[in-house]
């Protein structure tokens, strides 16, 4: 060993002995959120949230509502609101915890909803029948809520481990299972029931209630939520069973001949997961409810699948995909009451963002893309602009055509002609997607997809001319457009190979 | 000797004492039974038939576990089409349409960007169940549930054994779309196992290295079983809207789409057997209306029966046997590089 290398050795010993042990796990934390690897993920979900809402506004301006109005109260509903952004984030942290923690295990628990009711029934039964003293009613209730979950989990992860069961089916019929049992239990006639003309248990005792930290809506259980957000972080990085779940979830066959009881982990991972679903149902019932009402949860466990993908499994973006998922329900209460959109919106955007993250090579593919566009035009502009000025009237057909097809649909007029000329305007306009894509792809087919558009927007035009007995000079002129574009295309390419072979 | 499958055996004797026991019913009874048959063909039709569009985009190596979503979309596209234009028929026809478009989003995703399976298909049951809600809202101007529609799927009438005890309540009546139910299975089984395309898409589920180099583009296959199951389930949503009941409502499918895909493991990933499993589970869907019309005294107990069937879904499952799917299955297919 050279005298060098001594020296270094010693270095970083002595650094690695001055700095405290807090500045160390700073300075992970920093390399860790400055790493290329993380910074891209952010860049993907963020393109990700931008695409599903562009694909949104398109969505609402079909449906005739302002998109940009909408947004502007969704953000300031978000942001008024806070208490109600962390409020309606609790539940989705947990539930998000619980399926990404599966996740890591390779194991996909589409059935937090069910474990979800089991938690709420049973400790909604322990906080009405029994009385205990302040403090320990309520922990005790979360503890018997979490057992419950973990109990509508264990068992198809036995099924999973044991006879290969596959955990979507069985956690999706054991979730609609725990559903009608336990509206079963509080419905009419039921053992549970409050003989009021709803299907609800009754009143819990006050003991029982998480205390409210500020606000009107606010309880205790955000703080459990981010208890649970430390926890199951220590759990995944920093235990042995964590290191065996992911082990098992990255590749069971590896992990299985490195030793890794396989099966033992799937149980486990299906266990917490359904523990901490149940966790998120008792802090539901008792933070926010006062009884157990049939039916009450409207899909927080589906809303977990969403944080978990969003937040890419890892549990602090979890807590980053709760509180964006929550702002959006939040913003989507201010967005209804003035906007006038409906508050199904926010399920679609929810939609949406799982569907452009399940798969980053959309954003990947657009990245590559805007750059070969960019450095084209910087190379041989005449050659690139008129390929982007068709991709971008490729966009603004579909926004043309979904808005004259939604008009000619809604405007009342009886008329087969009207609704052919709808058809054909809606086919022209999912089109003209293609031809931006073609077009930015430097992909052949463009030019005989524009020819179709093109034909599109006359026929369309025609048919809604002879249908509603006035010309609609948009769609005329769209298609002259488009056709000039085909003829001027062809020749534009010709001169440009003419000029290169000169050249 | 070796014995016949036990679950041909089991599906065979179940039927034989079925009929037995029938003809020896007094005739009034034989008329109940003959309702309870139809009822369970009439459950088990949208089941049937986005169980077997499961298959095929299974067969084919995709999990589409967003049929739920799809089905929604074909229900709403029926129910507002007909209503629009007061035609069943294009009703139905773009409810398939717009199946196989929600599907093909799922397809591109799974294919072309290798996205995972699972998630885009959670993401295709969020925005069908959202989207759907608001285009109610926008068509009907109502909330939770759309107008009445008058124009919908037209049964078939048979007054020629109207009169006949238990022929008569079960088939007298009919719809079309079961009719096509029992169609589309047999001629499922002639696709998937008789022709060029079902080869096709078969060794796409199992084996896509094998298939590629015998020349054909597993992507395509892959898109094309996807995109039938896509309008398969949206035919099965639309005789929800436009058939069975009259009217689209808020998340009308309440779970089927996911019935639909346990019914296609137990039905073992083939035609016959989904056809099995979705009448069995249609006729324990049935029994709830039975219980509603003829067994008052059980009516509290409701929830709890529409329970059992799930239960018994996860008992089979674990208990019975074991499932096995397309080996290939949610795997993307990456082509080996030239050179």
């Amino acid at each position: 060993m050279s005298r060098q290398d001594d020296t270094s050795v010693e270095e970083y010993e002595q650094s690695s002995e001055s700095k405290s042990k807090v500045v160390q796990v700073i300075a992970g934390l920093v390399a860790k959120f400055t790493s290329k690897e993380f910074i891209n993920q952010v860049i993907w979900t963020i393109g990700s949230i931008l695409l599903a809402l562009v694909v949104a506004a398109v969505i609402m301006l079909m449906g005739g509502y302002d998109p940009g109005q909408a947004f502007l109260y969704l953000a300031v509903g978000a942001i008024t609101n806070f208490d109600q952004v962390l409020w309606y984030s609790s539940p989705l942290i947990i539930t998000g915890l619980s399926v990404a923690i599966a996740f890591r295990c390779g194991l996909f628990n589409i059935g937090a909803e069910g474990q979800l009711y089991m938690g709420a029934m049973t400790s909604a039964l322990l906080a009405y029948i029994f009385a205990f003293p302040i403090f320990v009613h309520p922990i005790l209730c979360l503890i018997v809520g979490m057992l419950a979950g973990a109990a509508w989990g264990f068992v198809p992860g036995l099924l999973k481990a044991y006879r290969g069961a596959h955990e979507v089916v069985t956690t999706m019929m054991l979730s609609y299972t725990a559903i009608l049992l336990t509206s079963w239990l509080v419905g009419p006639n039921g053992p549970f029931w409050d003989q009021s003309m709803v299907s609800q248990s009754p009143q819990f005792y006050d003991s029982a209630l998480l205390p409210l930290l500020f606000g009107n809506y606010l309880h205790f259980g955000f703080i459990i939520a981010l208890m649970a957000v430390f926890a199951v972080d220590f759990l995944i990085n920093n235990t042995v069973i964590g290191y065996e779940m992911r082990a098992v979830g990255n590749n069971t066959e590896a992990a299985e001949s490195a030793g890794i009881n396989s099966k033992r982990n799937i149980v486990f991972a299906l266990a917490i997961s359904g523990a901490l679903s149940g966790l998120a149902g008792s802090t539901e019932m008792l933070g926010t409810y006062d009884r157990f009402i049939s039916n009450w949860s409207a899909g927080l466990g589906w809303d977990g699948i969403t944080v978990a993908v969003l937040g890419k499994n890892n549990p602090w973006g979890v807590l980053a995909g709760g509180i964006f998922f929550g702002a959006l329900k939040a913003g989507g209460n201010t967005m209804h009451a003035i906007a006038h959109v409906p508050f199904e919106m926010v399920k679609v955007i929810q939609g949406l963002i799982v569907l452009f993250i399940a798969a980053p090579r959309i954003i990947e593919w657009l990245m590559q893309h805007t750059q070969e566009n960019k450095d084209q035009a910087q190379t041989e502009p005449a050659k690139s602009i008129p390929r982007l000025l068709v991709a971008i009237f490729g966009l603004a057909s579909v926004f043309l055509g979904l808005g004259i097809a939604r008009v000619a649909l809604i405007s009342g007029l009886i008329s087969p002609f009207i609704y052919v000329a709808a058809m054909i305007l809606l086919v022209t306009s999912v089109l003209g997607v293609l031809l931006f894509i073609a077009e930015y792809s430097h992909n052949p087919i463009g030019s005989r997809l524009l020819l179709i558009i093109a034909v599109g927007w006359l026929l369309g035009g025609t048919l809604f001319w002879i249908g509603a007995g006035y010309v609609d000079i948009t769609s005329i002129m769209m298609g002259g457009i488009a056709l000039l574009f085909w003829i001027t295309m062809p020749i534009l390419a010709k001169r440009e190979t003419e000029e290169a072979s000169v050249q | 000797m070796k014995l016949p499958n036990y679950r041909y055996l089991a599906g065979f004797c179940a039927i034989l004492i079925g009929a037995i026991a029938i003809l020896l019913m007094p005739p009034t009874q034989q008329d109940i039974a003959g309702w309870l048959l139809s009822i369970t063909m009439q459950m088990a039709v949208p089941l049937v038939l986005a169980g077997l569009g499961g298959m095929y985009s299974e067969r084919g190596g995709i999990v589409n576990i967003g049929l739920e979503g799809i089905m929604l979309m074909g229900a709403f596209t029926g129910a507002a089409v007909t209503w629009y234009l007061r035609n069943p028929l294009i009703g139905v026809i773009s409810a398939c349409v717009a199946g196989g478009l929600l599907a093909a989003v799922h397809g591109i995703i799974c294919v072309k960007f290798k996205g995972n399976h699972i998630v885009s298909g959670t993401g295709i049951i969020l925005f069908g169940a959202g989207f759907t809600t608001i285009m109610l809202e926008l068509v009907w101007h109502q909330k939770g549930r759309g107008d009445l529609i008058v124009n919908t799927i037209p049964d078939i009438l048979i007054p020629q054994i109207q009169d006949i005890p238990f022929l008569g309540s079960a088939f007298s009546v009919i719809s079309p779309v079961v009719i096509f139910m029992f169609v589309i299975t047999a001629i499922s089984w002639y696709v998937l196992y008789r022709t060029p395309f079902g080869l096709r898409l078969r060794a796409a589920g199992e084996d896509p290295s094998t298939l590629d180099s015998a020349g054909a583009s597993v992507e395509w296959t892959r898109v094309i079983g996807v995109i039938i199951s896509g309008c398969l389930a949206g035919l099965g949503g639309a005789y929800l809207s436009i058939g069975f009941s009259s009217a689209f409502s808020k998340e009308m499918t309440n779970g089927r789409g996911f019935i639909a895909l346990a019914a296609m493991i137990f039905g073992n990933w083939t035609p016959f057997g989904v056809l099995g499993a979705g009448l069995f589970f249609g006729f324990l869907e049935g029994l709830n209306y039975f219980i509603q019309i003829y067994f008052q005294v059980l009516l509290p107990y409701a929830n709890f029966i529409a329970m059992l069937p799930f239960v018994l879904v996860v008992v089979a499952l674990g208990l019975i046997r074991k499932s096995v799917p397309p080996k290939a299955i949610a795997i993307p297919y990456e082509k080996e590089k030239k050179g």
